[in-house]
């Protein structure tokens, strides 16, 4: 009798919601968490702080963390609020979540065209970003511990031996949300050719998913395809997670025996790591001749929305102001914060290699504030 | 109001079509059977082990008994993402069980079993807590009257006071189990995958957006909501 009551009223409210306007249609503005009122707020009581929100990708959470501390002693106004995230995470936070950023760092610069000029924000009817600047790169490596297994004979020569051992657990994130993933099946496969050896990439990835990740070969091109689910077979040796930082805690706690990472955060945590040929860990730019023969496709065709398709190249980290910014000009001034001498310093503090000379993608659209860091100017 | 209002606009927001379409994706449907098997699993495993500690609880004074109680009932305050941690240290391959269980072929990350264990873990106190209190109010001078005819003292709990202490003891059964089967700090941290429902919504949510979210968010509301009215309705019928 309860549970038919219970029925009753599920049914009454929804009829009586069709009154007060439920926000069915319109879920996904209901995620903002900004007042838009809280500028004007900001005048009149100046103890009130102007929340920034500032999305990064994992592998810089340490240093974004440290810059966050630094730009808040300089601007009190201001409370950064960061959050970070696998990289694809982080657009998606925007592009279909539909929260109000202020600030997206990515580890693929591509991403931002791709996913960000591409999608029209329905509320302003303008792309979700229309520039970005290119301002830092990083280089894969490969972690592990004392304790890891193997960890007594493996060196830059054979890493590739040990990681598909029997027994051997690896970590890889997730290629569908963040950057560290796709960018490891792309090192497989680049390893292959640094090293003349055919079949690194089947021999660590193959038949250890429970949908296979397919390989196509060219001449001179190899696309690897990844599927829409994409979850190891149970005692595969490997483990996913959504972001490669999420790796870390496995490695230290001794779940996992190597992961690929980036090589600041490694160094960050004062993990072990084997340093991966310029040829193969995507830090080179002298080396992007060979990192564009490979890329690496989601087959997402159950979700009906895009297909991304990441090229092989020389890691780029990107920063924006999605055009939907509640506080575009503090955002200008974080970002200002970290191409100058101080954010600089705060990057290489934590061994992430910052770029000599930030490269501008649609320069003329780039906020004036930020038009000192784009000289080279109206380059495409 | 408050609680259903989201529920019902969330149910509002799809249409029948990608409710459907949902129902029919095997990954959801994999999911979900995965998470009602993890979490019944969890609560047969508390009823075998559990079900002997509340009684325990409920009828004698030992020393060190308040410090079991105050221990059932840290689960409920740990916040869910330190006990996944914490079930990590343990549970992990370096961990004192992880390591322990590991030549049985017992491995905790991103297993069936990791999931079990998270879910036991924060979900126990509620089948221990409220069967104790069923036990606790059944007069124990019904158990020494059937010793008196002549019963022996497992005849007398099996045959007397569990048959009475039933609508309490499924009722805490059925609330861990529902516990159980919701969470998600704990389940994260120690096995991502397999993806029991509440992970795979998770990742559904971030990496695929709203759209490709809701639709599994809908069907495991309507699936909850259906076997916990299923099973409230005839396991605990109203006392008439």
């Amino acid at each position: 009798m309860k549970f038919r009551l219970h029925l009753y009223l599920i049914l009454a409210l929804s009829l009586s919601g069709c009154f007060v306007r439920l926000p069915t249609g319109d879920m996904t503005s209901g995620t903002s968490t900004i007042p838009p009122t809280l500028k004007s707020s900001d005048v009149t009581t100046p103890k009130e702080k102007t929340p920034l929100r500032v999305f990064c990708a994992g592998s810089l959470i340490r240093p974004f963390d440290e810059l966050e501390k630094a730009f808040e002693a300089l601007h009190p106004e201001v409370d950064v609020l960061m959050e970070c995230h696998g990289s694809i995470q982080v657009i998606r936070h925007v592009t279909e979540l539909h929260e109000k950023i202020d600030v997206v760092a990515t580890a693929d610069h591509a991403l931002i065209p791709m996913l960000m000029y591409a999608t029209t924000d329905a509320e302003t009817g303008e792309p979700y970003a229309e520039w970005y600047i290119r301002f830092a790169s990083n280089r894969l490596a490969l972690a592990y511990t004392p304790q890891s297994r193997g960890a007594d004979q493996i060196d830059e020569d054979n890493w590739y031996n040990i990681i598909p051992q029997p027994g051997v657990r690896l970590g890889i994130a997730d290629p569908r949300f963040d950057a560290s993933g796709y960018r490891a099946l792309m090192a497989l496969r680049l390893a292959e050719d640094a090293y003349t050896q055919p079949g690194i990439f089947n021999n660590v990835i193959q038949g250890r998913f429970k949908h296979p990740i397919n390989i196509f070969e060219d001449d001179d091109f190899t696309e690897i395809s990844v599927p829409g689910i994409l979850e190891p077979k149970p005692d595969s040796g490997i483990l996913t997670r959504g972001a490669s930082i999420q790796l870390i805690a496995l490695l230290q706690s001794g779940d996992l025996d190597y992961a690929f990472e980036y090589e600041s955060v490694i160094r960050q945590h004062g993990l072990n790591w084997i340093k991966l040929p310029d040829a193969v860990n995507l830090g080179s730019e002298a080396n992007n001749p060979q990192y564009n023969r490979v890329q690496v496709k989601m087959d997402f065709r159950r979700f009906a929305s895009v297909e991304p398709v990441f090229k092989g190249e020389q890691i780029g980290y990107g920063i924006t102001i999605p055009t939907n910014a509640p506080h575009p000009d503090l955002a200008a001034k974080f970002i200002a914060f970290l191409l100058g001498p101080e954010g600089r310093r705060l990057m290489e503090a934590n061994f992430h290699p910052i770029l000599k000379q930030p490269v501008c993608d649609q320069a003329p659209s780039v906020p004036p504030e930020l038009g000192s860091f784009c000289p080279g100017e109206l380059s495409p | 109001m408050f609680v259903a209002l989201p529920l019902v606009s969330t149910m509002l927001a799809t249409t029948p079509e990608e409710i459907r379409q949902t129902l029919g994706d095997p990954e959801v449907l994999q999911s979900l059977g995965l998470t009602f098997l993890a979490g019944a699993l969890a609560t047969g495993i508390a009823i075998l082990m559990g079900l002997p500690l509340a009684y325990l609880l409920a009828r004698y004074r030992f020393h060190g008994k308040g410090i079991i109680e105050g221990l059932m009932d840290l689960p409920i305050v740990i916040p869910h993402t330190a006990a996944g941690i914490a079930l990590l240290m343990v549970f992990g391959s370096k961990g004192i069980l992880g390591s322990a269980l590991a030549p049985l072929g017992l491995y905790f990350v991103d297993t069936l079993a990791g999931i079990v264990v998270a879910m036991l873990f924060v979900s126990l106190p509620y089948l221990v807590n409220m069967s104790r209190e069923s036990f606790a109010l059944i007069d124990i001078e019904l158990e020494h009257a059937a010793s008196v005819d002549g019963a022996s003292a497992w005849q007398a709990i099996w045959l007397v006071t569990l048959p009475i202490a039933w609508r309490g003891i499924a009722g805490g059964a059925l609330m861990m189990w529902a516990r159980g089967i919701s969470e998600f700090g704990a389940v994260i941290i120690l096995a991502y995958h397999p993806s029991i429902i509440t992970v795979l919504l998770y990742e559904r949510f971030v990496g695929y957006g709203l759209s490709a979210a809701l639709p599994v968010t809908v069907v495991l509301l309507l699936f909850v909501l259906f076997i916990f009215g299923f099973l409230r309705y005839f396991l605990l019928p109203e006392r008439t």
